[in-house]
């Protein structure tokens, strides 16, 4: 499949996703589960900055308008998209990557997939929360809400994984 | 000169970085300071009708529910209807009343869309400006205040949920007569704050707590839960009073919006005051 329609699909069922289910399901103790951050970190290895963070910021104000949050997501989103080539440098193999692979667990390994998606996982929440806050006085909340909703999001990140990106050659 | 144009392709990065953010929070903290933006919310057709979709889908796993509260309501209506009643005394005559007359109107609505966990949470309804929902009126369900229309759309509104940090209700205490505004911190969507009672006045535990009307968006007296908690505020010769909301915001599907009918009198009215000043 081309490799624009594949992603622009991606966008599009991540971003319904997260509206109409993960978005609607109430855990209590301020979880916030968000898949979206998925589909920016699956976008191929030689992405141009640019269009990463443009990408990102649609994915973001596509889940704004479903969560009337006003541009909170957007702007957690396009942060998340800056600092990936950091992190993807951060926890690079000794030959660097193959930029024709996509950055899934199963090209990579399930321990590098899991560091990286945890740290940007925790960075967009830090962000998202900090942000919806804003107090200083309110930090306990923000720390709470940010490792309870990482722990949830890292883990439906790794069954997406495990269920659609399997080792089978029809994905 | 390479050197250059790398760093060149790097503050590009960072610039279109900046550029986006700014686009995005200057929304948002628009938002979080007054009504102006009418860009990122649900009321827009497409997720409106994608949210409808998905609670006409949903709704059937809350039939239950809905029949009980909705009996218990009929219930309490069915005592009011004057045909249920036998006059005792037989002298008694018919005085027309006309002292009393209509100056709250209720529309229903069903709430398509709610968020309670989070700092600000603010829910979609399935009613708009083509029923006569406007700006600023008030939101109550069976058991209480929920919240205040922020904006409207055609067919939708998203409401202000109570639980919002600056939602501000005014509201009094039964017993005391006193009163302050309600406002919420995060946490726990249950309970709201009751600020600024200074701590000579009386306050009990367990005392109702009710919307005073001021602004004209509730009758006065709909309630809005009990004192659940009372603490003296360090330093500030005030209570910090706990609220137990009596709507659980958790469990929110039928909504009624309420219409002042004399709002703008009453808007044209406490316009003088300014004047007066």
């Amino acid at each position: 499949m081309n490799i624009l329609v594949k992603n622009i699909l991606r966008l599009l069922i991540f971003v319904l996703a997260q509206g109409l289910i993960f978005g609607q399901l109430n855990f209590g103790y301020g979880i916030h589960p968000m898949i979206y951050p998925l589909f920016i970190l699956m976008l191929p290895f030689d992405t141009r900055p640019v269009v990463l963070m443009i990408m990102a910021f649609i994915a973001g104000v596509g889940v704004d308008f479903f969560m009337n949050t006003f541009g909170l997501h957007a702007s957690a989103s396009v942060f998340i998209a800056y600092i990936r080539p950091g992190i993807f440098r951060q926890f690079a193999p000794r030959d660097d990557y193959d930029v024709l692979k996509e950055p899934i667990a199963r090209e990579w390994g399930y321990p590098w997939f899991i560091k990286v998606s945890g740290l940007t996982i925790l960075l967009h929440h830090l962000w998202f929360f900090g942000l919806e806050y804003f107090k200083w006085s309110s930090w306990k909340e923000i720390l709470v809400s940010t490792l309870l909703s990482s722990i949830i999001s890292l883990t439906i990140f790794i069954l997406i994984q495990v269920l659609f990106f399997k080792k089978s050659k029809n994905v | 000169m390479l050197n250059f144009i790398a760093f060149f392709r790097r503050f590009r990065v960072f610039l279109v970085f900046l550029i986006l953010q700014i686009a995005a929070l200057s929304s948002f903290f628009s938002v979080m300071s007054f009504p102006r933006t009418k860009f990122f919310n649900s009321s827009t057709a497409f997720t409106g009708t994608m949210l409808t979709w998905e609670r006409n889908i949903v709704k059937y796993l809350y039939l239950d529910e809905a029949n009980e509260r909705l009996q218990a309501e009929n219930v309490l209506l069915e005592k009011r209807i004057a045909d249920n009643f036998v006059s005792i005394d037989n002298n008694t005559a018919l005085i027309k009343d006309t002292l009393k007359r209509l100056a709250f109107e209720r529309l229903p609505a069903t709430v398509i869309n709610s968020s309670y966990t989070h700092a600000n949470n603010y829910f979609t309804i399935n009613a708009g400006s083509d029923k006569g929902i406007e700006k600023k009126m008030g939101v109550v369900s069976s058991n209480g205040i929920v919240g205040i229309v922020y904006d409207v759309s055609e067919n939708f509104a998203i409401v202000k949920s109570v639980l919002t940090s600056d939602i501000n209700i005014s509201a009094f205490i039964k017993k005391s007569n006193a009163h302050g505004l309600i406002k919420y911190d995060g946490g726990n969507p249950r309970k709201v704050k009751l600020t600024g009672f200074s701590n000579d006045i009386e306050v009990e535990i367990g005392s109702e707590v009710s919307a005073r009307g001021s602004g004209g968006y509730f009758p006065q007296g709909e309630p809005i839960g009990v004192v659940e908690k009372l603490e003296p505020i360090e330093g500030k010769p005030m209570w910090d009073i706990t609220v137990k909301l009596s709507q659980d915001m958790r469990k929110l599907r039928y909504v009624y919006i309420i219409k002042n009918i004399h709002q703008m009198e009453l808007e044209s009215l406490e316009m003088k005051i300014q004047q007066l000043q």
